[in-house]
């Protein structure tokens, strides 16, 4: 019985080195959907929203300070 | 009043001026990078525009003052107080802590690096990353950064001037320098110290700088009444300033601006570079407002330069395309691999 409890624990642990070294080395393919989804993400359709929420929304204060560096 | 639910936030923190854009809704703070405190005890009287109007127009107690100086924090916990303040303002508290995006100059030290997501952590902060300012004023100046061709935005704020080659959604070349439109005031206000014997405060040189300033010589010129104080007398005094004294005050700064522009042309590979000549350069920032200056670069680099339609929102409007699309663009930040 303790045989088969330690081999279970050998086994577990095993599966677990080889879960987190696999992790830990990552897919090629992650890599390249990353850097797809962020070149998406900075397309100009994907760009168009952001610019229109241009338009003064209520809590946007719209004075001149004349300060006009940033 | 109806205080709104904090959601994640982009912050453009300039040595001017201080904008939030708020995910899903937009800017909804514009306001002077000031904060007005209680010198005997260190409270806070005001910040932003109101704390603005003070400055060199307090009694004793009183100190306006702006926490950032160059891009970089000068006062630590100032800052973490005026970030504090903007932060409820637009609603975070202490239970409704949002994930916020900082833009900041990228020539920007790793001390200061951690000074600014420090401020904004203990400001209320639930995570804060930084992104370079030139490369958010791409993206908020809609410039095509998606596609492998050469992209060059000049980013002119009050304390710093960015000139970065980007391309494919990566800074390629890089140019910073710590000058900007509040130098070009120093120089006008110690212009008029020199040449004319008379005091005169910020404000009023940026007054100057606003009315007749220019980088280059513009077809309508006016000259301008300025007063101030008289070094040697001590009684308020009128002198009037010609467009090409200023020219003359400011030539250092926009030299030197000039100057960084080239060297990050000179950077960039040869490929990217042809594409400036038909695609041209983006002005961003309130320093790119000089009258001329885009001219002026324009003459020096035979590039052609073009203002961005939004110079003053462009940073914050990147970083908030960043917020907005934040599981896709996390890999922008700076520290994050590229």
């Amino acid at each position: 019985m303790p045989v088969v409890v330690g081999a279970i624990v050998v086994l577990l642990a095993l599966a677990a080195f080889f879960v987190l070294a696999a992790r830990r080395r990552g897919h090629p393919s992650d890599d390249i959907d990353s850097f797809r989804r962020q070149i998406d993400a900075l397309s100009p359709e994907a760009r168009r929203q952001t610019s229109e929420r241009m338009k003064p929304s209520d809590g946007r204060s719209t004075d001149d300070d004349g300060a006009n560096g940033t | 009043m109806m205080v709104p639910m904090a959601r994640d936030l982009a912050i453009d923190l300039g040595t001017a001026n201080t904008l939030v854009y708020m995910k899903g809704r937009g800017i909804v703070l514009n306001e002077p990078s000031v904060i007005a405190l209680n010198r005997q005890t260190g409270e806070v009287l005001a910040t932003g525009r109101e704390a603005w109007q003070m400055i060199g127009r307090t009694p004793g107690y009183i100190v306006a003052v702006r926490p950032l100086r160059g891009g970089a924090i000068t006062d630590f916990e100032i800052t973490e107080r005026m970030i504090r303040l903007l932060l409820q303002r637009v609603g975070v508290s202490r239970f409704t802590r949002p994930k916020v995006v900082i833009c900041v100059p990228s020539a920007i030290t790793e001390v200061e690096r951690r000074a600014v997501t420090d401020a904004a952590r203990r400001a209320g902060a639930a995570d804060a990353n930084l992104i370079e300012q030139p490369m958010a004023a791409a993206i908020g100046a809609d410039l095509p950064i998606d596609e492998p061709v050469g992209n060059m935005v000049i980013d002119i704020g009050g304390g710093t001037s960015e000139t970065a080659v980007i391309s494919l959604g990566g800074i390629v070349a890089l140019e910073a320098v710590r000058v900007g439109s509040f130098d070009i005031d120093a120089a006008i206000q110690n212009y008029v110290r020199r040449e004319h014997g008379i005091a005169i405060g910020e404000r009023t040189a940026e007054e100057i700088k606003v009315a007749i300033g220019s980088a280059d010589p513009t077809p309508d010129e006016n000259q301008a009444e300025v007063r101030g104080r008289d070094l040697m007398t001590g009684l308020p005094k009128t002198v009037i300033l010609t467009p090409e004294e200023v020219r003359y005050a400011i030539e250092d700064v926009v030299s030197s601006i000039v100057a960084s522009v080239i060297r990050c042309l000179s950077k960039a590979p040869p490929e990217l570079s042809q594409d400036f000549l038909v695609r041209g350069m983006y002005l961003v920032g309130g320093g790119g407002l000089l009258r001329g200056l885009a001219e002026r670069i324009e003459r020096e680099t035979e590039v052609p330069v073009k203002m961005s339609n939004v110079p003053l929102e462009a940073v914050v409007l990147g970083a908030g395309h960043v917020i907005e699309h934040y599981e896709a663009l996390k890999g922008m930040f700076m520290g994050a691999r590229r």
